[in-house]
């Protein structure tokens, strides 16, 4: 199933090359494993065999994007999610649309290693990853395994409900047949929950990977990095940590697309998508917003309807 | 101030200590309004003065809790009054979704509170400032974010 879609990607990437309307095509390669793939930069059309496509392309790539796109034309390969991204770059002015040439790609759900451990695939045996239709195929040497998508891909796409890229020049590969699950309000009482996000908390080392990985957090100094203002203390404390990740939920809010990247770059495993989707949650049920879907529409807390929830009514 | 403030927990006569940020056009001059009619409500706000509720960042917010007031107030100006026309809406949406997240964290409702007060609303900010006051009282000291000092229920 994916065969198709990455024949197509390469295709596509080799044209765009050739006739020299980009300068790079930036997509996934083969990684160091076989649940694993790598970002790579394809400059030459011969080099267009290194792109690949399969359950385990996790990067969202629009990170590069401010970067790389601002004076160059760059070719970029999305998923529905990291198209999304490059909708909220767009709006927010830090890439021009015209030096982008999208190839998109349909997607029924991604897996990284921790999804793959919690469905119960050993990794060391991992030769190969497919779909088939509602399945996440695992190649192994004692021959493949069908896992349902919704046990084995990770959470952000499980509650997924965008399949095909919002934003594209080419898309690639039919629309997948994938139903969302909803996404849970948090349980417990206030003091439980408290005590839940003070324990996730604790482990943070605050190496702000997760902040390096988003393609929304592009501030040119964050506000964890200021020390005019000291926002965050350098202190190993969890309540430094504490203010850190819901400073960093607010500046998300109404932004986060859900791609799941600083989840998957945490080295501690902090829950940081839950915060994430709670905040969304919340954006939807107080604003009707969804974040990423229109070039011309500002985030949500960067404008206002006179009808808004207001505090008098709540 | 945090040395203030946990010293003040440790006290029997525990009076819960409130961070009050106010917009300067209305609710400020409330606020001055009900000083000067000489209207009593206790004195256990700590009042920041800022332009426009618009101006209220919430990492103004989440820092007083972060040092351990009991509770946060904003209050700014009612829609439609704002000194900068649409300052107060921008904060709406902000404050609101910031209410709500902070209950998602586990802050009680009662700890935080966003309201609108006109620069004649005096009566008003006082009662406000009891009723927040003695809404918290009930709830209790803020034993803060920190691992350490809440209890362990997971």
């Amino acid at each position: 199933m994916a065969n198709e879609v990455e024949t197509k990607i390469r295709e596509e990437a080799k044209k765009l090359l050739e006739s020299g309307e980009v300068t790079v095509v930036i997509g996934w390669g083969t990684g160091s494993a076989a649940f694993k793939t790598t970002p790579v930069f394809v400059e030459k059309p011969e080099d267009v065999e290194k792109l690949v496509w399969n359950p385990a392309c996790t990067n969202n790539l629009a990170v590069y994007l401010p970067q790389v796109a601002q004076h160059a034309k760059v070719g970029i390969v999305v998923k529905p999610c990291d198209s999304r991204s490059i909708v909220t770059l767009i709006q927010e002015k830090q890439v021009p649309k015209e030096n982008l040439k999208i190839i998109g790609v349909t997607c029924p759900g991604i897996v990284d290693d921790a999804s793959l451990k919690k469905a119960g695939v050993k990794l060391s045996e991992v030769q190969g990853l497919d779909w088939d239709t509602d399945c996440v195929v695992v190649g192994a040497p004692s021959g493949k395994t069908k896992l349902p998508i919704t046990d084995a891909v990770k959470e952000g796409c499980r509650t997924c409900t965008q399949r095909t890229p919002v934003i594209s020049d080419v898309t690639a590969g039919s629309v997948p047949a994938v139903n969302p699950v909803p996404i849970e309000p948090m349980e417990g009482t206030p003091e439980e929950r408290r005590a839940y996000w003070a324990k996730q908390f604790e482990r943070c080392i605050r190496c702000y990977a997760c902040r390096q990985v988003c393609p929304s957090c592009y501030c040119a100094k964050c506000f964890a990095d200021r020390n005019d203002v000291r926002w965050t203390n350098k202190k190993a404390d969890t309540s430094e940590a504490w203010m850190f990740h819901m400073g960093r939920a607010m500046h998300l809010a109404g932004r986060c697309v859900g791609c799941g990247e600083c989840e998957r770059a945490c080295p501690m495993e902090l829950p940081i998508m839950q915060l994430n989707r709670e905040v969304q949650r919340r954006v939807e049920a107080l604003f009707d917003f969804v974040p990423g879907m229109d070039i011309e529409t500002a985030p949500a807390l960067g404008q206002f309807e006179p009808e808004d929830p207001d505090p008098n009514e709540h | 101030m945090s040395e203030e403030i946990t010293e003040k927990k440790n006290d029997s006569n525990w009076k819960p200590l409130i961070l009050g940020i106010l917009c300067n056009w209305c609710s400020y001059a409330g606020a001055d309004l009900a000083g000067s009619s000489r209207l009593k409500h206790p004195a256990n706000l700590r009042i920041v003065r800022v332009p426009c509720s618009g101006r209220v960042n919430p990492l103004f917010v989440l820092k007083g809790f972060q040092k351990g007031f009991d509770g946060v107030m904003v209050l700014g100006c009612h829609p439609g009054d704002c000194h900068y026309a649409k300052g107060n809406y921008y904060a709406r949406r902000r404050i609101m979704l910031l209410k709500e997240l902070l209950q998602s964290m586990g802050i009680e409702p009662e700890r935080f509170h966003f309201e609108w007060v006109s620069a004649s609303e005096g009566v008003r900010f006082a009662e406000l400032v009891s009723e927040m006051s003695e809404k918290i009282e009930k709830v209790g000291p803020f034993t803060g974010v920190d691992c350490s000092k809440v209890p362990a229920a997971f």
